[in-house]
């Protein structure tokens, strides 16, 4: 076969990569999405007829017989999209201003600072949850430090809360919506925030009118990439909001770790990456229409 | 009155900026400067001269160490930018990318909270006035460069500043535009009779647009004075090596056979007109269109040169010889490239310059001059 | 300047900021020395003891609390965890920089799905990647173990690698690799002699990350690691669900101390150029 070399390079560049992942990650995705419409065995297992109660659990059909439509699956999805939510925005006010800080300082200054904020993240999750484990637990620090300054006089209960959940997810993802931000921040031309101030425009009128919407796109990066990796998080919830905050994410470890109904947790992960999908495809779209305005 | 008469006025301007590599630079080094109303000033330096650390004085983007900057009488320090009467066409526009041409325009007005007719009035009279009627609903990034030029523009004479300031604002555009812009930008600045203080680093604009030049030098300034003035009578060799093309000679004057002439210390002889005063040290100036070929005859009034023909450089009307002297400094001399008499001349001639003693500008060392 | 009440402003939240940031890992540290074996809250004396228990050395505090978890088990997560890390660092560097330059050098018809295939992976949440990989490994009969791991991170570290060495790449000038051509390289040549060495700390800083990352893997491979084959973050997440101990202080610590030097080697590599 006469192949000229420049498609013999191409090929062999990009063979490995596509072998791997066409097997591995395409592969395992197009069986979850098959298992996901599998009728579960019933010592664990699977068999293989089509069967869409699956999802019929979760969204609310039912055959009345096997499969019961139990609201509770939907009513944890939707906890697992608030807490997302509320992630995203705690994440956004805590790094917007950061970003803005980060972005005043001295040059010399700047990359040092960058390089301090998202040093810890390099640190194991597990780490990193575990720090709060001990802060947040009835013995722990935070009420250790309460109790003996006498502000309350009985541990207060904060782990297995919401609150608690909420306070590990937006650690954990902090630099996911820092760096985006900080990048779009980082870009502004500053002419345009000092042009903005020559024609009369004060500080706040500057930043609502000029300094947000140019770096809305990182805002954006950043909410997506909050968002995501917080709907389907399961060892947060799990260590800091034990049985009283389950998200989606624990549902799918049980079906798959305890409870053995392996289509049942796929259809159930398959959902989280149709969330994913659209929101991506939301995103992409959105951003070439924000290319296509500036 | 006079305080009627000033715009702006700066006086002893220091301002000093941490240097990279430690210790600290003197952008502005004790500058006093007086804009009148109507005039067209330009700032011309070289590039750290100052000029725009000057401007962004003005405008309040910096705050002076010492020195105070008034406008319209009033003192402008500690007053932030979107508090002071002026406004700024910056170097690469700054045109908003999300808005559009109308928004981008109307900016001043709606953050002061004009009323929408009054403000789509003036947009359109800005828009047609820079002759851009029609593009409102463009974004900038649709625009060629001398639209975006007219639309930051249109954008900095919308709140009738008291003072428009211009940081370089041709220097993007290509020849052609740049010198159709500079025609443009002086009627519209007669038209408006608002002061324009204009920043560059390229003279022949300087030359073509102000009413007054400014020449600034390492955060001081060399000499302020009309195009005129700058070209003909330079107060310091700065000034005279930075405005218009020539060749400097400096030495001391003596008098030799009952006339002055300039001698330096390489052995250069150049006749000086009588008002020289001998004794002095001094710096000659000899500008292209000085020099002439010298006549067979003797000419008293005449200094002449004797050099060796090293190049000639075609420019359209004029040919420039480019002369070596028997010091070994260069000489320009330009001569009308459609007089065949200087046909014959070739590269390696011995040529005798000639230029009349009484033309040449002669910068006394004592000025203020380094 | 007027500014100036703003700025303060953003000076103390960033500050907030980063005692936020600190403020946890700074107590886990501290705590890894505290002596007291019940409340570890309660400060009772300096030790190293949690450090030498973690390998399995007698100490006091060992002997009376009991609270040991098996070194064995311990040490062989560790070096799991390492086997994995090397194994998928290598595999993902070479697969991601030969995609990188394909994507970079060649214009051709897939080239978006390529990209889309590349960056899926990075935003797809871990816990569908995890399961999906699960389900495949099952279903194709594959053993759960080290070989499982291994694949499963360079699923997703393969793209890693891809977007920092394609960045490296694209701030690259390209005319570099002409004037070698236009001075009679040949392509290999060129290759090695002009593009590797500019391209090196992309890709030696996407190898760290790779390694960092897998080194740091808890939800992917916590459902497709083996009985016998757990690594250091499962480990411990398996001990964090049981209760917590001082000694993870201890460990935490260690690792902390081990990420910090990683992230900074590679912070200096690339500052170096």
């Amino acid at each position: 076969m006469a192949l000229n070399s420049r498609t013999r390079s191409l090929l062999l560049l990009l063979s490995p990569a596509s072998i791997f992942l066409g097997i591995f990650f395409l592969g395992p995705l197009i069986i979850m999405v098959i298992f996901s419409f599998l009728e579960p065995g019933l010592y664990g297992g699977v068999e293989w007829n089509f069967y869409h109660w699956n999802y019929g659990r979760i969204l609310g059909w039912a055959d009345g017989e096997w499969e019961e439509f139990d609201p509770v699956y939907a009513a944890i999805f939707l906890r697992s999209v608030r807490i997302a939510f509320i992630n995203v925005i705690v994440t956004l006010l805590i790094c917007y201003p950061t970003a803005l800080w980060v972005n005043g300082l001295p040059s010399r200054w700047r990359t040092l600072v960058v390089f301090i904020i998202t040093l810890p993240f390099f640190v194991s999750l597990v780490v990193r949850l575990f720090c709060w484990v001990l802060i947040l637990r009835p013995s722990g620090f935070m009420n250790s430090i309460l109790l003996g300054l006498g502000i309350i006089s009985e541990p207060i209960d904060i782990i297995f809360t919401e609150t608690a959940v909420l306070i590990g997810m937006a650690y954990v993802l902090l630099p996911f919506m820092f760096l985006p931000i900080y990048a779009s921040v980082e870009k502004l031309d500053h002419s345009l925030v000092e042009a903005s101030s020559d024609l009369g425009g004060g500080p706040i009128q500057t930043f609502f009118r000029i300094t947000l919407p140019l770096t809305l796109p990182g805002v954006a990066a950043g909410a997506i990439l909050v968002f995501i990796p917080s709907l389907g998080n399961f060892i947060v919830p799990d260590l800091l909001g034990g049985a009283k905050v389950l998200m989606i994410g624990n549902l799918v470890e049980q079906q798959f770790l305890s409870a053995r109904n392996w289509p049942f947790g796929s259809a159930l992960s398959v959902t989280i990456m149709l969330v994913m999908l659209t929101l991506i495809i939301l995103y992409l779209r959105r951003l070439k229409r924000m290319e296509i305005n500036q | 009155m006079r305080q009627t008469d000033t715009i702006a006025e700066v006086k002893g301007a220091v301002k000093s900026f941490a240097a990279p590599e430690g210790g600290k630079v003197r952008a502005l080094d004790g500058i006093s400067l007086e804009i009148l109303h109507g005039q067209f000033v330009t700032l011309l330096g070289p590039s750290g001269c100052g000029k725009t650390t000057l401007l962004r004085t003005i405008s309040g983007f910096e705050e002076l160490d010492a020195g105070e900057v008034r406008i319209a009488g009033v003192k402008m320090t500690n007053v932030p930018p979107h508090r002071r009467p002026v406004n700024t066409v910056f170097q690469n526009y700054a045109l908003f990318p999300h808005l559009s041409v109308d928004d981008n325009v109307g900016y001043g007005l709606d953050v002061s909270g004009v009323a929408r007719n009054e403000r789509d009035r003036r947009v359109n009279e800005a828009l047609d006035r820079v002759g851009l009627s029609g593009f409102g609903l463009r974004k900038p990034d649709q625009l060629s460069g001398g639209q975006r030029q007219r639309v930051a523009l249109a954008r900095a004479i919308i709140n009738r500043p008291k003072l428009l300031l211009l940081d370089e604002p041709l220097s993007a555009l290509d020849r052609n535009l740049r010198q159709t812009m500079q025609l443009e930008l002086k009627s519209l600045q007669n038209d408006l009779g608002i002061c324009f203080l204009f920043v560059t680093h390229d003279q022949e604009e300087a030359l073509t647009m102000s009413d007054l030049v400014v020449i600034l030098n390492k955060g001081q300034i060399e000499q302020t004075g009309t195009p005129e003035e700058l070209y003909h009578q330079p107060a310091t060799p700065f000034v005279a090596e930075f405005v218009g093309d020539g060749s400097l000679f400096t030495g001391r004057i003596e008098n030799t056979s009952d006339r002055p002439v300039l001698k330096t210390n390489d052995g250069l002889c150049l006749p000086l007109g009588r008002d020289a005063r001998v004794g002095e040290t001094a710096t000659l100036l000899l500008r292209p269109e000085h020099l002439r070929l010298a006549p067979d005859q003797n000419d008293e009034s005449l200094g002449i040169l004797e050099a060796t023909l090293e190049q000639s450089v075609f420019h359209g009307a004029i040919r420039n010889y480019i002369c070596r002297l028997s010091n070994g400094a260069l000489l320009t001399v330009a001569l009308d490239a459609s007089d065949t008499a200087y046909k014959r001349i070739t590269t390696g001639d011995q040529l005798r310059l000639a230029y009349p003693r009484n033309l040449p500008y002669l910068i006394k060392q004592s000025g203020n001059g380094t | 300047m007027k500014r100036s009440w703003f700025r303060h402003l953003l000076s103390l939240h960033g500050i907030l900021f980063l005692i936020f940031v600190y403020a946890p890992i700074t107590v886990v540290v501290v705590y890894s020395f505290n002596s007291h074996p019940v409340n570890m809250m309660i400060w009772k004396e300096f030790t190293f003891d949690w450090y030498w228990s973690i390998f399995g050395f007698p100490t006091e505090l060992n002997e009376q609390t009991l609270y040991v978890e098996s070194t064995d088990q311990l040490l062989a997560s560790v070096k799991n965890s390492f086997i994995v890390a090397f194994s998928t660092t290598t595999f993902a560097t070479v697969v991601g920089t030969s995609t990188a330059l394909a994507l970079y050098r060649y214009q051709f018809r897939m080239q978006s799905f390529y990209r889309g295939l590349l960056y899926m992976p990075m935003v797809m949440p871990d816990i569908v990647l995890g399961i999906a990989l699960l389900v495949f490994f099952v279903t194709f009969g594959i053993k759960l173990g080290l070989m499982s791991i291994i694949v499963g991170h360079c699923t997703f570290l393969v793209s890693y690698v891809f977007i920092v060495v394609t960045a490296r790449l694209a701030g690259m000038d390209q005319s570099l690799e002409q004037a070698s051509a236009d001075l009679g390289a040949t392509p290999w040549t060129t290759f090695r002699r002009i593009t590797l060495p500019q391209i090196m700390p992309g890709v030696i800083g996407g190898a760290l990350l790779a390694f960092i990352i897998s080194m740091d893997d808890l939800v992917i491979t916590y459902f497709i690691a083996g009985v016998d084959s757990t690594t250091l973050p499962v480990f411990i997440y398996g001990m964090l669900r049981r209760g917590v101990k001082p000694e993870i202080n201890a460990i935490a610590t260690l690792m902390l101390v081990f990420s910090f030097v990683i992230a900074s080697l590679g912070l200096y590599l690339r500052s170096r150029k």
